[in-house]
């Protein structure tokens, strides 16, 4: 029976010190007295020398010979989870420094990058990631802890966890189009017009493997997606007749199985389109692959649907009127988003009733702009990226999030609506080009500027108090 | 949080001599590492429901609690005196309020860091207030925010179509997306529910404030007149039980609903009109006065031929009209040709204010003596350099604890009670001592709280001793308290 009822009691972090003596531990950390609980020191995860003290401290107290202010900080995260307000005074450095000392970064990435502190009416614009050199972003990755791999020109600039450090390193290829996170130390990049997927070790920029189609004698990579035990690359041959997606193990790189080789046939324009987009649908456990191909009759294009284990194809979708300009699948949500390329609307369609003739709902304003006319492409170089509960969609220099309000009723029906991210006051920003999400982050680039824009939700004050 | 709190803590005092006397022998507790000794009567001021109270009748001794010793050192000299020592403006406010929550004696620390009471003659704007990823969707310019406060002194703003809650530390607290685009008016019913209501998306909508779970509309039908349809919501107020909402249809029909808060279902309608004419039209402002029973509504409209519109006092029992002011109308009116721009009440002086349009002038009335007659009484500033104050077109006026408070264009007035003025009958005040200075109309004097150049005042509301104003064209809502710190620095 606890000691005391009533507030909140989460962890057994009282004790009657005479009876259970061992259940307070003290530690001596660079002079300074410290005490605690094993319980709280077993927070520390099994690696931590913080866990190792709760079975040793038995007579003497440990001595550690570090700061005692830095571990006052750490001490706090173990408690509580979160920093303290005095740790925003430091360089992070010196935190995660002091934390890979006691082995407990990990506690730190996740209360600073932790992902269900994302909220996508909060973010904010809170840094700007200089990269060297002429060329602007070709592509981003994101990782779930909040790292991010940005390619430009044939230089790949990988940015830790922190934002803090980086590291640069040269490729082979003339341009990357596809970029990948398949751990943090591990990165896959292709081009569309070089040969093969480079498996790439971000610390030392060497290559770990090359992962080719063997069929033709060269082919370049359109796109490249990965699952938690998959990788997925789409090949398609240099003469541009044909193509497929080729699934590898995510360990070994052994590829494992062909989907949809595609030969093309005469000159029909639908025929033998390339993949340019992998997603993996982790509910279904299928995936989604997107292309595209614009004539000067308009664009065609179409969404395929495959089960991996079977190797077959599950739905297909044909686009030929308002086709897409990017597609996305949100699990959270169910849907299947796209943003089309002539009325730049986002649509919906429902994962779950997919192999019916289900159809894309707006989710806009409802006015229908699909054939408007003037020729003009409203989507085009729209980005859509889902992330959490919503959706994102980048459209010239603004990012929209489409958030799901439920609204009750009888099937708990949801309804799509709109926000632009960011201030009114900001004006004269170029168009934005790439989008993704890691952690609790946005990351975005924008043409022609050489830095990466960050977004995240600043702990959870926005108020400007007027007398700092 | 250098804030002294004068008389709040007199129970404090009482409880101590309650206490049995082993109340005062000498506790320690060791908090991560550091040694603290107090008393279990220190401790048990947090409430009988907080965990120190608990900790409080342990005999071992010393109680360990594994939490940080700097913080919880500053949560003891607060249970020990009432105020939190200057060493906590190192703490952020968060990290002060989930230790205390821990221990379970927020409400003390809340108390501790709430503002001084508001002096409208003596306020600063402490903060702005800005929320994140606003309306893009109206035109620079035309944006208007809504925004609604309680007693605690939190915070509900609707920008667009999304709602952001400030607690009442002012620290962020939420922020969700509602169906409605643009949200118009907004009012908050119970400390976690919110009604909504838009010009241009028909019907009233509740929210839960945090996370945001919609909870049911109300629209305004008739099945005996097919042309009641579509009706937007122009104002809302709430008593404890009901919700009052005014509702126009595009016709210009209007009327008030009554709707009871825990079924949300439409209770009664109150005075329904046509909309034909400027003393018909839908009410743009609401309050609900809980000493007189009544609901007050007020309808002004600003033509060409300047500011023309009612107020109107609905008793809620007998469902009918206590009284009513038109201006201009009636030949009632003292001041012909100075209609009212703004009215609002104020039940604690009880007495209802309002603002004249040309002249700018404010005008008090009696609640509680309201006849036949003209019952407008104009404040007068005996200071002939603060006379004119310039026009009242377009002016707002809010009442706040025996305060005025009217916007002026982008400028902000205060008028203010002077001590010792109590008459506000004239008829009670003996002929012989029927001096200038205990007039009614010398109660209260003008302070004029800023001149900002930018921005015309679009919103003003007061809560928690917090003065919260909006302007025109600007996504800020400032925030104004009187602050006890001189704000010296050395020269």
């Amino acid at each position: 029976m606890p000691p005391f009822a009533g507030p909140p009691l989460q962890k057994t972090q009282f004790c009657h010190p005479k009876r259970e003596t061992p259940n307070i531990i003290t530690l001596n950390v660079g002079g300074q007295i410290f005490q605690t609980s094993p319980q709280t020191l077993t927070l520390a995860g099994p690696n931590s020398l913080l866990c190792t003290l709760t079975t040793s401290s038995l007579g003497s107290i440990p001595f550690i010979d570090r700061d005692p202010d830095l571990f006052s900080i750490l001490l706090t995260l173990l408690r509580t989870g979160t920093l303290p307000s005095r740790a925003k005074v430091l360089d992070p450095e010196d935190l995660i420094h002091e934390a890979q000392f006691y082995n407990i970064e990990h506690l730190l990435i996740s209360a600073i990058t932790d992902p269900s502190s994302f909220y996508p009416l909060n973010l904010q614009k809170t840094l700007i990631l200089p990269i060297n050199g002429r060329d602007s972003p070709s592509a981003i990755a994101t990782h779930q802890d909040g790292s991010v791999l940005v390619s430009h020109g044939s230089k790949i600039t990988a940015f830790d966890w922190s934002l803090r450090r980086k590291t640069s390193f040269l490729t082979e290829f003339p341009a990357i189009d596809s970029l990948l996170f398949l751990s943090p130390s591990v990165a896959a990049a292709g081009a569309s017009d070089y040969s093969g997927v480079k498996i790439l070790d971000i610390n030392s920029g060497l290559g770990i493997k090359t992962l080719n189609w063997d069929n033709p004698i060269y082919s370049t990579v359109q796109a490249i997606g990965a699952s938690p035990e998959f990788l997925f690359a789409s090949f398609e041959s240099c003469r541009k007749n044909s193509n497929l997606i080729q699934v590898f193990d995510r360990e070994s790189f052994r590829p494992l199985i062909d989907l949809g080789h595609e030969e093309k046939q005469g000159v029909e324009i639908g025929s033998a389109i390339p993949a340019t987009k992998l997603n993996w649908v982790s509910s279904q456990a299928l995936l989604m692959a997107s292309g595209s191909y614009s004539g000067p009759f308009g664009c065609v294009g179409s969404i395929k649907l495959w089960d991996i284990r079977s190797g077959s194809r599950v739905a297909e979708i044909k686009e030929n009127e308002d086709c897409f300009a990017d597609v996305t699948v949100n699990d959270g949500i169910w849907g299947l988003f796209k943003v089309g390329l002539v009325s730049g609307e986002v649509y919906m369609m429902d994962l779950r009733r997919l192999g019916s003739s289900e159809r894309w709902v707006s989710l806009g304003e409802g006015c229908s702009k699909v054939m408007n006319g003037n020729g003009k492409r409203e989507g085009v170089n729209s980005k859509i990226v889902g992330h959490g509960n919503s959706v994102f969609c980048s459209r010239g220099e603004n990012v929209e999030v489409w958030s799901e309000v439920l609204m009750g009723g009888k099937e708990k029906e949801g309804v799509f609506r709109k926000n632009v991210m960011g201030r009114r006051e900001k004006v004269g920003q170029s168009k934005i080009t790439q989008l993704d999400f890691g952690g609790n982050r946005m990351v975005l680039a924008r043409k022609d500027e050489q830095a990466i824009e960050v977004w995240q939700g600043s702990g959870t004050n926005f108020v400007n108090w007027g007398w700092n | 949080m250098s804030n002294s709190l004068d008389n709040r803590l007199n129970p404090f005092e009482t409880l101590i001599s309650e206490q049995p006397a082993n109340n005062n022998r000498p506790l320690k507790l060791n908090v991560g590492g550091q040694l603290f000794e107090t008393t279990p009567s220190t401790l048990q001021r947090g409430g009988p429901d907080s965990l120190l109270f608990s900790l409080s009748t342990i005999l071992t001794s010393p109680i360990f609690i594994d939490r940080d010793p700097q913080i919880f050192s500053l949560l003891l000299s607060l249970l020990r005196t009432g105020r939190l020592p200057s060493l906590s403006l190192q703490f952020s406010k968060e990290e002060l309020l989930e230790e205390a929550q821990y221990y379970g004696i927020e409400a003390l620390l809340k108390k501790a860091m709430a503002p001084p009471p508001l002096q409208g003659f003596d306020m600063s704007r402490v903060a702005v207030i800005w929320p994140e990823n606003s309306g893009f969707q109206t035109k620079k310019g035309s944006f208007r925010a809504v925004f609604a406060t309680s007693g605690d002194g939190s915070l509900w703003v609707a920008h667009d179509g999304q709602i952001t809650g400030y607690d009442s530390m002012l620290s962020h607290s939420g922020t969700f997306r509602t169906h409605i685009d643009r949200i118009s008016s907004l009012s908050r019913i119970s400390p976690l529910t919110c009604g909504i209501g838009s010009e241009e998306t028909p019907g009233l909508h509740f929210y839960q404030l945090l996370g945001g779970q919609f909870l049911g509309s109300v629209n305004w039908v008739d099945p005996s007149d097919p042309r009641i349809f579509k009706a937007s919501v122009t104002a809302i107020d709430s008593s404890e039980t009901n919700v009052f909402a005014s509702f126009e249809c595009r016709h210009r029909e209007n009327c008030i609903l009554s709707v009871d808060q825990s079924s949300l279902k439409v209770v009664s309608e109150i005075g329904r009109q046509g909309g034909s004419s400027a003393k018909a039209m839908a009410a743009m402002k609401l309050r609900f006065l809980k000493e007189f029973g009544a609901l007050m509504v007020v309808s002004v409209t600003s033509g060409a031929f300047g500011h023309s519109g009612y107020v109107r006092l609905w008793d809620l029992r007998s469902g009918g009209v206590v009284w009513e002011w038109i201006e201009p109308g009636s030949g009632r009116s003292g001041r012909f040709g100075d209609t009212m721009a703004d009215v609002d009440a104020d039940e604690v002086l009880g007495a209802m204010f309002k603002v004249c349009s040309k002249s700018g002038d404010i005008a008090m009335a009696d609640l509680r003596n309201l006849g036949s007659g003209d019952p407008w009484i104009y404040l007068e500033e005996s200071n002939p350099s603060l006379k004119n104050s310039g026009g009242g077109h377009g002016s707002l006026i809010h009442c706040y604890n025996e305060q005025v408070f009217c916007s002026k264009e982008s400028g902000l007035e205060a008028w203010c009670k002077i001590p010792g003025t109590e008459h506000l009958e004239r008829e009670t005040v003996p002929e012989r001592l029927l001096e200038r200075e205990t007039l009614p109309e010398k109660a209260f004097r003008r302070n004029f709280v800023e001149r900002e150049s930018r921005g015309v005042i679009t919103g003003i509301e007061c809560g928690g001793e917090r003065l919260f104003l909006s302007r025109e064209g600007s996504e800020e809502i400032q925030v104004w308290e009187t602050r006890r710190s001189s704000g010296s620095f050395l020269a």
